[in-house]
């Protein structure tokens, strides 16, 4: 078998799949549009805004501490796979890791980086 | 498996694992600190701990072993290098106590010296994934201390030096990516056998390795990028980048270029790295010119000042990696030095920064103006200086070497830097005319000493020619 | 089975490397240039594993790894700067940078 057998069919499964989801709903649904229904989702209050506006500079800070905090617990795979393998020094390692990550969470939280104003 | 490292491999960093773990201290301290402790609090502890760093760094000269799988060289190369950014860092911690501003002052004392840490690490490496790490500890360190600051300007220079430093890294990663495909390995001393000297891979590799260290060594044409954000960048925090950047991604230049090209191939691979320095100090010299800002000038001078090392690398010999080391770490005291004066007439706006400033500085602070006459006399290369020895040396090694252009070109930077430097010396000099600048500080201890230490350094430098012996091989 | 030969895999890395060359040179938006970036050193990391695959040496998939991680931190940085830079601006444009003259 050809080595890109594997990534053809995988690519004419991904392109089959977006256009049945964004065809075959349009031809299958009946469409009978008016002003209300076009209107933005905004519980029956006039949208008086652009939907689409911008994220508060808040919304940036909390996304950039999930980055770094989440991304480095996956330095926790390669230990979980080697765990038994690594004892008592691999845990100590990240017991280490642990407190460096604890310490600096400690100082983001107390210098009110969590605080959603 | 048992733990997969030894005492000696622990011993290897203990200098790194102190400033890490002083670091933390400064965070954890500023917890539970009160707000007008912090500042000389937070600089005390990093300053304990780059001395203690300072002291096991030197006690690993001479005590040559690999550490790490290989990964980190200890021995009298990596100690000297890790010496001379532990000075730059005591240096700038200083000055940041001085003149920094008062908020944010734990959170950039730690930063810095994890930056530290990462030129130190570099300064060891020996395979290419403690160079990356290294690499990429000090310069993110970086892109957060040049926005540490409230002026625009820093931010700017932060988001500069971010996308176009980063950009340099890529190219590193991915010529590492290609060395190791080539190789079957990342150890820099796997890379000698001739045998890859005539693999495409390999050399695309290597050339793009090389593109990314010019880039941070702000060699031409890569070199746009650092008036700018010296210019931008807080004084302390130039002051560091200006010197532990160059000696963390020298240690690794240089240990590359000796210990990971095969000879058959090197002066090839390599000539086109001599050409970038030679135009680097005829185009850094220039663009000191037309300066009236110290940061800039001093940027443009340090890429002058790169070029001029590189010089005494060409040919890869063991004595033109002795005369770096001196050049690098004189450069070290008298850049560290023009930066303490210039935190020593200047307030949280840094006036000393603008070189009106200079302006009757000889009448009105005739200390600190002797002082940075040395220090620039010292950058042009002039007696009695540690610089006039040291461009001396890399003048007669580059000759022995083989590379009379090189030295001419030298010769002729030399002469174009000595206007610039003489312009602000004449200023310092002379009757002002209109109204004289004011200082904006009757005395800032701190700075005063910082600047007193370089200055005897740079003098006593230039008589006890200090050019360590044993500090090859730099791998095994 | 055979595999995918090495050649392609240098070839897709290298294609994806200019394509993040080219984005860092045209694009004026930071946000884009540091996707960009990002592209640039998934390049590097596509290389490093297929080469471990093909040297049968696990330290190539060890240093994606390294580089995964590191390249979260730079993008958190990256990010922090960018908004601390246009926080008082409406628009993200790196044509707006003029406080420094190069």
């Amino acid at each position: 078998m050809n080595p890109y057998g594997p990534v053809a069919i995988y690519l004419v499964v991904a392109v089959a799949a977006a256009l049945l989801f964004s065809v075959v709903p349009g031809l299958l649904a009946r469409a009978k549009p008016n002003a209300h229904k076009r209107e933005a989702y905004e519980c029956g209050v006039e949208p008086t805004s652009p939907v689409a506006g911008r994220f508060p500079i808040r919304f940036y800070l909390i996304a950039m501490l999930f980055v770094v905090f989440d991304v480095e617990a996956a330095s926790f795979y390669p230990w979980a796979v080697q765990m038994h393998a690594l004892r008592v020094f691999g845990l100590l390692e990240m017991i280490v890791f642990i407190i460096v990550l604890a310490i600096g969470y400690a100082y983001v939280w107390k210098k009110g980086g969590f605080v959603w104003r | 498996m048992r733990a997969p490292f030894t005492a000696a491999d622990w011993a290897a960093i203990y200098p790194v694992g102190v400033l890490t773990a002083a670091a933390l201290l400064v965070l954890v301290a500023d917890l539970f600190s009160s707000r007008r402790e912090q500042r000389y609090g937070s600089v005390g502890i990093a300053l304990l701990g780059v001395a203690g760093a300072a002291y096991l760094a030197a006690r690993q000269f001479g005590h040559n072993h690999d550490a790490f799988f290989g990964g980190f060289i200890v021995g009298g190369f990596a100690a000297v290098f890790q010496e001379i950014i532990l000075i730059a860092a005591a240096g700038s911690l200083i000055l940041y106590a001085s003149i920094g501003p008062p908020q944010r002052v734990a959170g950039t004392t730690a930063i810095m010296l994890w930056s530290t840490c990462g030129a130190m690490l570099m300064a060891g490496a020996a395979n290419l994934l403690m160079i990356f790490l290294g690499l990429e500890l000090l310069s993110l360190g970086l892109y957060a201390l040049c926005a540490a600051s409230d002026r625009r300007a820093a931010r700017e220079a932060a988001l500069k030096y971010l996308i176009l430093s980063s950009t340099a890294t890529g190219f590193l990663l991915f010529g590492a990516a290609l060395l190791f495909g080539a190789t079957g390995s990342v150890r820099l001393a796997d890379f000698v056998n001739p045998a890859f000297a005539v693999n495409p891979l390999y050399w695309t590799g290597a050339g793009m390795f090389l593109i990314g260290l010019v880039f941070k060594l702000s060699l031409v044409p890569f070199h746009t990028w650092t008036p700018d954000v010296f210019e931008g960048a807080p004084l302390p925090v130039t002051a560091f980048m200006s010197v532990a950047t160059k000696a963390g991604t020298l240690a690794v230049f240089a240990r590359f270029i000796y210990a990971a090209l095969p000879a058959t191939i090197a002066q090839d691979v390599l000539l086109p790295v001599w050409i970038v320095a030679g135009v680097s100090m005829i185009v850094g010299n220039v663009g000191m010119l037309a300066q009236t800002d110290l940061k800039r000038l001093l940027g443009y001078s340090g890429i002058a000042q790169v070029g001029y090392i590189i010089v005494a690398l060409a040919g890869s010999t063991p004595l033109g990696l002795r005369y770096a080391l001196y050049y690098l770490a004189a450069y070290a005291f008298m850049n560290l030095g023009a930066f303490a004066v210039a935190a020593a007439i200047s307030g949280e706006a840094e006036e000393g920064a603008h070189l009106s400033s200079y302006r009757g500085l000889g009448r009105r602070r005739p200390w600190l103006a002797a002082a940075m006459t040395a220090f620039l006399l010292a950058l042009a290369g002039l007696p009695p200086t540690a610089g006039f020895l040291g461009k001396i040396l890399i003048l007669a090694t580059a000759v022995s070497n083989g590379y009379p252009w090189l030295a001419a070109l030298l010769i002729v930077g030399t002469a174009i830097s000595l206007y610039a430097y003489a312009k602000v010396i004449r200023a310092m000099y002379e009757r002002p005319e209109g109204a004289e600048p004011s200082d904006v500080r009757p005395f800032v201890p701190l700075a005063w000493l910082s600047a007193g230490i370089c200055a005897v350094a740079v003098i006593v430098m230039a008589f006890y020619p200090l050019t360590p012996s044993n500090i090859l091989p730099l791998a095994h | 089975m055979m595999t995918v030969p090495i050649g392609d895999y240098v070839a897709l890395a290298a294609v994806m490397f200019f394509i993040g060359v080219i984005g860092v040179i045209v694009r004026r938006n930071p946000l884009i240039m540091l996707m960009s970036i990002e592209l640039m050193f998934n390049a590097g990391n596509l290389l490093l594993i297929a080469f471990a695959r093909e040297w049968l040496q696990n330290v190539g998939q060890i240093f994606a790894f390294l580089v995964i991680t590191v390249a979260a931190a730079e993008a958190a940085i990256g990010l922090a700067i960018i908004v601390t830079t246009f926080r008082p601006e409406k628009y993200v444009d790196v044509d707006d940078i003029r406080a420094l003259k190069g």
